[in-house]
């Protein structure tokens, strides 16, 4: 029958039997062995009699967080009822041992200004590929063969712990967790911690909110990892819908090639040509202007793309010159006989193609002026629109295009990649100064 | 169901379960033994030391979708502390025992050792002594034995399927599985008894009516 519910006191007091100080046991029933806080003596409290296992007289050791600090971590509160330095051949740690009556022990573990929360394992994990697993999550290798030893020690525990004590370890890791496995002669245990951010532990222990561990702890997540993942999601979609786009968008093929006669008087001229078809839902097209007979002069090219169901038009002009000449230098040339226009995104349509364009010529400054002593005076002044057999043609092509150009589709990818490489590298940095203090670390960064 | 005033102190008692014959008096700790003539004292329990375990006679929760209820417990010791086993009652009048140490928690049931069909288990329930480290195959799963050691109850309360009195000392030998499975096997004697069952963690038995203890907020379950 449950006695009507006055609530159970939580903490006993025991006095010391070497200094006398006050002890509180806040986790009576289990707590085995306590520390004083005050002289460090271990004493034994497993039995009614409070038991003096070894006496020291010296200052306890002042704690980062002291005994019956309470903090709530991931909604649980948790009390600081133990502590316990140890090392591992210069390599230290602290572990608090945190209670609470109705969630049992856990351990909050500091190193480096790191923190961890740590649980026994009441299963054993499972071999994995040269790793470890636990609840479906791989662990692998990190320390090998070490030896934790209990370097000082203040308050209550549920075994018997004194100074010196030492455990073989070995540990296994994750991003955000640590397998770790403690034998001894009778007695094999493992347990997992977890990292926890130095602000949720500031939040809840009150330790500083500022420390950084460097280098990093072994299954301390790399802070760029969640950027580069996030990156490489983003920059495959961003690819996918460059590659979705060309192919909505069409590939380049031809869709109308003729050609049209440039006048000798170099009036203004106007040629229909057509159809062409525009299949795709949108799509862009370019104009590729050739005139090979060009020669110090320039053809205006204006194009007018008109739907012949709605009579939409757009427009794009490019002009095609192409001058040449002699000076102090030698001979030079400027400018292109092909000319190229592009129209952006065109909708599906039978379109008209009306060319607009005029056939120039260019006088060079630079020749002399013709006078009544130049033998050549009679000579007409050279004009590439009349100097051939034929009428200069210009040869037209119009051809539809791929989404983006290969242009913009590679700066896109420049601008994609570019923080994505930062961020691997920034990851890269971590990661290889994490490994470097592994067992297992890769011959060549184990310096 | 069975209420009769206690042959010591007058005090009512309740036995609820002819398999469960013991019981201590809630009002002056006598270990009382019902049989058919009725019911006998057969010693005075220890108090309980002070603890701050979360359980407590009349706290209830489910394991494995069966509802059961702590109606008893007895407090072990041994040379480097000690532990409580719960006993639950569960519907239909099956029990099962809530072990509790270090914090964690195991639900295991009594078994026949010859059901277990374990010829090393045998071996020490016949009185050889059990090796920590040693494998041990139960039911086509590998146990190891964890610990090995002579224990000694400290004190008892509530309903029990035996007598359990201050010093009463046992040979106790716990197995563990990678799974989280857990089994013991207690001697006495040439008497032996084996229990088999796994590690639960408190919230999955979705408890009620558990400990009240000062400055902690008790969790809700269910």
């Amino acid at each position: 029958m449950a006695e009507a519910a006055a609530p159970q006191p939580a903490a006993k007091a025991v006095s010391c039997p070497n200094c006398g100080g006050t002890v509180t046991l806040r986790a009576a029933g289990y707590s085995v062995t306590v520390a004083c806080e005050y002289c460090a003596s271990i004493l034994d409290v497993s039995q009614p009699e409070v038991q003096l296992v070894t006496r020291y007289n010296e200052r306890a050791t002042r704690l980062a967080i002291p005994l019956g600090t309470r903090g709530t971590l991931d909604g649980t509160e948790w009390e600081v009822v133990g502590w316990m330095a140890r090392d591992d051949s210069g390599y230290a740690w602290q572990e608090f041992l945190l209670f609470n009556p109705y969630h049992g022990y856990r351990w909050l573990i500091e190193q480096r200004g790191g923190w961890s929360l740590g649980e026994q394992l009441t299963r054993t994990p499972e071999g994995a590929w040269g790793g470890l697993k636990v609840d479906g999550e791989r662990y692998t290798p990190f320390f090998a063969d070490g030896t934790a030893r209990v370097t000082d020690v203040v308050g209550e525990f549920y075994w018997r712990v004194k100074r010196g004590d030492s455990v073989r370890t070995d540990d296994w890791v994750r991003p955000g967790a640590m397998l770790s496995r403690e034998a001894d002669d009778h007695e094999v245990s493992w347990s997992r911690s977890r990292y926890l951010s130095t602000p949720a532990v500031a939040g809840a222990f009150g330790v500083p909110a500022h420390t950084k561990a460097w280098p990093p702890l072994p299954h301390q997540p790399s802070p760029a990892l969640p950027f580069v993942k996030a990156g490489i999601v983003i920059a495959l979609l961003a690819v996918a819908a460059l590659i979705l786009g060309a192919v909505v968008m069409g590939g380049g093929r031809t869709l109308w090639q003729g050609s049209v006669t440039i006048a000798s008087d170099g009036r203004d001229q106007q040629a229909i040509v057509g159809p062409i078809e525009l299949t795709r839902p949108w799509q862009r097209v370019r104009v590729v202007a050739d005139v090979p007979a060009l020669s110090n002069g320039w053809v205006d090219l204006g194009y007018t793309l008109v739907d012949r169901k709605n009579q939409a038009s757009f427009t794009a002009s490019k002009a095609a010159e192409r001058y040449s000449g002699r000076d102090s230098d030698g001979d030079w040339t400027e400018g292109d006989r092909s000319a190229t226009a592009d129209f952006a995104t065109l909708p599906a349509g039978t379109y008209d193609l009306v060319v607009d364009y005029k056939g120039n010529n260019w006088i060079d400054p630079s020749r002399p002026p013709s006078n009544f002593w130049d033998l050549n005076a009679n000579e007409p002044a050279p004009d590439w629109r009349r100097s051939g057999a034929f009428a200069p043609q210009i040869d037209l092509r119009v051809v539809s295009r791929g989404g983006a150009g290969g242009g913009v589709f590679f700066l896109m990818l420049v601008l994609l990649l570019i923080p994505l490489g930062i961020g691997l590298l920034i990851h890269a940095h971590f990661e290889s100064a994490r490994r470097a203090e592994s067992d297992f670390a890769a011959q060549g960064d184990d310096d | 169901m069975l209420t009769l005033p206690c042959p010591n102190c007058g005090a009512p008692v309740t036995f609820r379960s002819p398999a469960l014959p013991n019981r201590v008096c809630g009002h002056c700790r006598s270990m009382l033994v019902r049989s058919d003539g009725g019911v006998g004292i057969v010693g005075i329990e220890a108090a309980l030391p002070f603890d701050v375990s979360p359980i407590q006679l009349g706290t209830r929760g489910r394991f494995d979708r069966r509802a059961f209820e702590v109606i008893g417990r007895v407090r072990w010791s041994w040379d480097d502390g000690s532990w409580n086993e719960w006993l639950c009652l569960f519907e239909g009048g099956v029990h099962g025992w809530l072990g509790e140490a270090m914090g964690d928690f195991m639900m295991t049931f009594e078994r026949p050792l010859a059901d277990a069909g374990s010829a090393e288990l045998d071996r020490i329930a016949r009185g050889s002594p059990a090796i920590p480290g040693r494998k041990v195959e139960l039911d086509g799963e590998e146990l190891t034995i964890a610990d090995a050691r002579e224990v000694a109850c400290i004190a008892a309360e509530g309903e029990l399927p035996f007598t359990a009195l201050p010093d009463w000392r046992i040979y106790s030998v716990d197995l563990k599985a990678a799974s989280g499975r857990a089994a013991s096997l207690q001697r006495e004697g040439d008497e032996a008894w084996f229990y088999d069952g796994r590690y639960v963690k408190l919230a999955e038995l979705a408890p009620t009516g558990l400990r009240a203890i000062e400055g902690w907020q008790m969790p809700r379950y269910g």
